[in-house]
């Protein structure tokens, strides 16, 4: 088991339960593999530094999490291929 | 400002001039662990148009230039950070 980080921007035009909702099925993926949430952080609509894909804001959360690589793999794929999502990133946080 | 005689020929390396105070000043505590959500404490290391200072300008060991550098550049990617910093008004 490794500790990560997840930090995920889902659009902006989505309605924040939603995205709170979408933030709860993250969780749910990582409980499902036998990983351990041990942190949500939810900052809810933030500007960003730069346009991304016309956007101007979006919608941070943060979750900090206890899984296998293979989790990780599996997050970072399905992350990808959301469409809600507008960008994720899995940092190590022990190593 | 600081002035040496300038008899050689050879240039002037602005870094080793002792006198001359050019250190952002910020002490990282021995297990402090440098976060890329933390922009506050990473704008401090960056110019006004986004670029990373560069270590003469910070003063940082190399482990913690390392690390800032690193930390700017995850923060960027999720547009915490600007790459460039948009047009003057």
């Amino acid at each position: 088991m490794r500790s990560y980080e997840l930090m995920v921007i889902h659009r902006y035009d989505m309605a924040e339960p939603d995205v709170r909702a979408a933030v709860e099925e993250v969780e749910k993926a990582i409980t499902d593999r036998d990983g351990v949430v041990k942190d949500t952080d939810f900052w809810g609509k933030r500007r960003f530094a730069y346009d991304i894909e016309h956007m101007t804001e979006g919608y941070y959360s943060v979750i900090i999490f206890d899984g296998d690589v293979e989790l990780q793999n599996v997050l970072d794929r399905s992350l990808a291929l959301l469409d809600s999502v507008v960008r994720h990133k899995i940092i190590r946080k022990d190593a | 400002m600081a002035q040496r005689s300038n008899t050689s020929r050879r240039k002037r390396r602005p870094d080793t001039n002792p006198r001359k105070k050019r250190r952002i000043v910020y002490k990282f505590k021995e297990d402090e662990i440098v976060d890329y959500k933390d922009i506050a404490l990473l704008r401090k290391f960056m110019s006004d148009r986004g670029k990373i200072r560069s270590r003469r300008v910070t003063g940082l060991t190399p482990r913690r230039q390392r690390e800032i550098a690193i930390a700017i550049k995850n923060a960027r990617e999720m547009a915490l950070l600007p790459y460039t910093a948009q047009r003057r008004s």
